[in-house]
């Protein structure tokens, strides 16, 4: 029988069947929803991350002390013994570089912050003026630490947003004293509500110069380096300046790992990627059991109507049209399902959107094609063995089946 | 030549460990326009001989001519083929598709009969099953589905189905057992009307009523055929 006849055929098949093929598109709908929605939260989820790296400024060098020799690490653990970057070292780098437009040491540790009226367990940063210029913060009152501070090692603070709030509530925070672990600073600037930025919270930060967070943790060896490149062009430059310059300092060791924003991509987008391949494999998963669903159905489809085969046969339909019929039947309920699940997943994640722009977990484009094929694919792998058996029952059997 | 041809036919089924002989060397010819019936009890091989001739079963032994065509040297296309174009069923069960209206079910074979002729337009097969319907009085239940018919229309709308591609024979398998007397009658008649247009009739059955109403009767016992024909009906 000519291909749109059996189509036309198996559709009338398939309305004629409502809920037996509502139940068996059901399968394929979630499969292929799953497919959808699975890799829509990967790819948002890299979104997302990648948009956050970004907002913190794509020039930005870090030097961690200690050396690792694998690749692309996110820099060794805080307390390696070897190696150890000091104020000196930042010295000559801001004295010699050529490449960096800023430099700053940074200290990081938990801390207690107290005003006569309050306390709050917080994070104490450590920075010098240039900080700022690396990271970009906005400052909503007063301003970031002056050369001045640094060099003197004044006892000043920017704080948080969060900070603020909970210490001063809505009354001026600027120019009072806060007891930083105890210890009297003066609060100078106040940080605009940034929230999360990479795993810190901002708001909850409490920024002090270096030599002053160098003196309350009582050490002389830096948490890290920060820096910035003058381009991002120039970032390979500055990374092998900055190198030269410490390897210098350090009698020709290279006793520190050097991480930037393109080395921290690259080995967030391998966790991101995995995570992506990870879930396909899953939604892959319910692709197969939609599938071996589809197949079930169309099982019991043939056996319930192995009289109507006969009746076909007994009439003259060859073999292969019975073949084709089931096929396309099988095919068709599952296309049907799989552009469902396209546009139910559709559905979903832009209404999602829509009330909640932040919640961006709309699908890549990309993943509609193979999705569409899958369901295709499945409809025939899972298709083929049910419609071979309904071509080969035999006639006369089929005819007298109860 | 003998419309229908059949040459030291046997049958055998295997039952387990039994060998039955369904049929034992059959010879039979039924010339164009006859109007036969065969009888016998059930497991006399009366319907394993009905298969054969409608092609739903192939003979273990022996030769079929039908329309002077070598049937058991065919492919299964080919019997397909023949069954649709030269052979009309009607079943005791009607074996209608329960979910197609009786239009649908009448235009089937006609759809099948398109793959092998590509002439045979969508237009075509419409007017011919609205045809054919109308031949049979059901022209006033084209769109109505099988359980919304009676039994008799039923039996009608199957009798259109297996006459739509003009066959040359009809065979019919205890047509009348599931209908009452009044509606056996009608049917009956429809066939006799039928077989004066030319059409080949073969009727299988038990009901002796029927048989003494055909000119020729074929008495099935054991696998072994008895060929009378009467000359009163």
């Amino acid at each position: 029988m000519i291909f749109r006849k059996i189509l036309v055929n198996s559709a009338e098949a398939i309305v004629e069947n409502k809920l037996r093929s509502a139940l068996t598109m059901l399968g394929m709908i979630i499969g292929v929803m799953a497919v959808i929605l699975l890799v829509s939260v990967g790819t948002g989820a890299k979104r997302y991350i990648t948009s956050e790296f970004e907002s913190m400024g794509t020039n930005v060098i870090m030097v961690q002390p200690g050396k690792t020799d694998k690749k692309n690490s996110m820099g060794p653990p805080v307390s390696s013994s070897k190696g150890k970057l000091t104020l000196a070292d930042v010295e000559a780098l801001l004295k010699k570089s050529q490449t960096l437009s800023a430099v700053s040491g940074v200290m990081f540790g938990a801390g207690v912050v107290k005003t006569e009226n309050a306390t709050n367990n917080i994070n104490i940063f450590g920075a010098n003026d240039q900080f700022n210029q690396i990271f970009n913060m906005t400052i909503s009152e007063g301003d970031f630490f002056t050369k001045e501070d640094e060099d003197s090692g004044r006892r000043v603070a920017v704080i948080g947003h969060n900070i603020k709030e909970s210490l001063f509530g809505s009354g001026t925070a600027l120019g009072k004293l806060i007891k930083v672990n105890e210890s009297e600073h003066r609060v100078v600037g106040i940080i605009k509500a940034t929230g999360d930025k990479l795993g810190f919270n901002v708001d909850d930060i409490v920024f002090i110069p270096t030599k002053s967070s160098l003196r309350l943790f009582n050490t002389d060896r830096l948490f890290g380096v920060r820096a910035s490149a003058k381009s991002r062009s120039g970032m390979d430059d500055a990374v092998a300046e900055l190198t030269a310059i410490l390897k210098e300092r350090h009698n020709g060791e290279e006793d520190f790992t050097i991480v930037t924003q393109v080395t921290m991509m690259e080995s967030m987008n391998t966790i991101l990627n995995m995570l992506t391949y990870a879930l396909a494999a899953i939604a892959f998963i319910s692709m197969l059991v939609g599938g071996i669903g589809i197949m079930n159905i169309m099982l019991v489809s043939v056996t319930e109507r192995t009289r109507e085969i006969g009746i076909r046969r007994a009439v003259g339909a060859r073999r292969s049209d019975i073949l084709k019929q089931f096929m396309i039947e099988a095919v068709v309920i599952s296309v049907s399902g799989g552009l469902l699940g396209i546009a139910i997943s559709m559905l979903i994640t832009y209404t999602l959107h829509f009330f909640l722009p932040g919640f961006d977990m709309r699908p890549p484009f990309w993943i509609l094609p193979p999705a569409f094929l899958m369901s295709f694919f499945t409809g025939i792998v899972f298709g083929v063995w049910p419609a071979r058996k309904a071509a080969h029952i035999q006639t006369i059997d089929a005819l007298r089946y109860e | 030549m003998a419309l229908i041809d059949l040459k030291n036919i046997h049958k055998h089924f295997n039952m387990g460990e039994e060998n039955i002989h369904a049929l034992n060397n059959i010879n039979l010819s039924i010339n164009e326009g006859e109007f036969t019936s065969i009888v016998g009890t059930s497991g006399s091989g009366k319907s394993t001989l009905m298969n054969i001739i409608g092609l739903l079963d192939l003979p273990s032994e022996g030769q079929y001519f039908l329309d002077g065509v070598n049937t058991t040297l065919m492919t299964d296309d080919d019997l397909s083929k023949y069954r649709n174009q030269k052979i009309g069923f009607v079943f005791q069960s009607f074996n209608l598709l329960p979910k197609a209206s009786a239009l649908k079910n009448v235009e089937m074979p006609m759809q099948y009969a398109s793959t092998y002729n590509k002439d045979i337009s969508d237009g075509m097969i419409r007017k011919m099953a609205l045809e054919t319907l109308d031949k049979v009085g059901l022209s006033s239940r084209v769109h109505h589905l099988p359980n919304e018919l009676s039994g008799g229309q039923r039996q009608r709308v199957a009798i259109a189905r297996a006459l739509v591609n003009n066959p040359k024979i009809i065979l019919a398998d205890e047509p009348t057992g599931a209908l009452d007397s009044k509606t056996s009658e009608e049917i009956l008649t429809l066939f006799k009307e039928l077989n004066a247009q030319g059409t080949t009739v073969i009727i299988v059955t038990h009901d002796s009523g029927i048989a003494n109403r055909c000119r020729r009767v074929l008495s099935m016992s054991d696998g072994l055929m008895k060929d009378s024909v009467q000359v009163k009906i």
